[in-house]
């Protein structure tokens, strides 16, 4: 097919009244086609495959976290715990200046020990 | 042999088959239907080994979403309607990176390898077509594409692309007016 044709085709195929399959079989005819290369369904299936693999790893990574954190965070209870005991058996109560470990100190003392006087 | 009997499987069986884990079913239907996308991928982003990994993407999507296709519409319908979003995304961002970092025209964002089993006449037909698409403003492109390559109605090319009738088909008309000015400059 000359190339004057094949403007000509092209330029047919968008009219809006006309056949597009028409077109689309005159296109074909003159060569013009895409395709993949070979193998592309395979390529497909293997990534899909490694996706697969990423994503099953991914799953593992989590649940591996999820059971670090729930020691770290029952440690973090415990020591939470023998803190407040602690504090108690000390201090006597569990007020704001226990917590700030003010509760057996009086105000000058207080001073004496931020300001050195 | 077990391709064979997957050959003759409808899509809706290897729909099913798919999300049983069935990846030869799965394969199946990416051979029915790569030719589709090509048509889509590389008539929109020019004919290159780029284009192809847009195409894998295309079915890797597919894959990933085949639990949310309810049958109400055919598979290359929605297979279709994938291909036309990525594509449309990867012109985007084309554009962006380009728009940053490079003072290059417009055409220079795609590429055209012609493959070495086509002929000389073959060769020059499929550069026209090419040049010519790359040259049509994306939102033309599009329905030029639909239209020319994959030989939809105005009205399958509407229900794929999520537009209103009225403005396909006056896409279709400006779309025919820039490809004739720009085939006469070609």
């Amino acid at each position: 097919m000359r190339i004057s044709e094949l403007k000509l085709l092209i330029i047919r195929s968008l009219d809006i009244d006309g056949d597009p399959e028409k077109g689309l079989r005159g296109l074909e005819e003159a060569g013009v086609d895409y395709r993949f290369s070979d193998g592309f369904r395979d390529k497909v299936l293997g990534r899909i495959a490694s996706a697969g693999n990423t994503v099953v790893r991914e799953m593992e990574s989590v649940r591996n976290l999820n059971n670090v954190f729930s020691r770290i965070a029952l440690t973090g209870v415990a020591a939470i715990v023998i803190l407040l005991i602690s504090i108690f058996m000390v201090q006597g109560s569990l007020s704001l200046d226990s917590f700030l470990g003010l509760g057996n100190s009086y105000d000058e003392s207080l001073v004496y020990l931020l300001t050195g006087n | 042999m077990i391709m064979e009997s997957y050959r003759q499987k409808s899509d809706a069986e290897l729909v099913k088959f798919s999300l049983e884990g069935d990846k030869q079913a799965f394969g199946e239907i990416v051979n029915r239907y790569q030719g589709m996308v090509a048509r889509t991928v590389k008539g929109m982003l020019g004919d290159s080994v780029f284009s192809e990994d847009i195409g894998q993407d295309v079915f890797i999507k597919l894959y990933y979403s085949l639990s949310d296709f309810r049958g109400e519409a055919k598979l290359s319908t929605y297979i279709q309607k994938i291909a036309v979003n990525l594509t449309l995304n990867e012109i985007k961002r084309r554009k962006r990176f380009f728009s940053t970092f490079s003072q290059k025209g417009n055409n220079e964002m795609y590429e055209f390898e012609v493959a070495d089993y086509d002929t000389e006449e073959k060769k020059e037909a499929r550069e026209l077509v090419g040049k010519a698409l790359m040259s049509l403003d994306p939102k033309f492109r599009v329905i030029v594409t639909m239209r020319m390559l994959q030989g939809y109605s105005t009205k399958e090319t509407a229900e794929i692309l999520d537009l209103p009738l009225g403005t396909v088909l006056s896409r279709l008309s400006r779309a025919q007016e820039q490809m004739k000015e720009i085939l006469g400059k070609l």
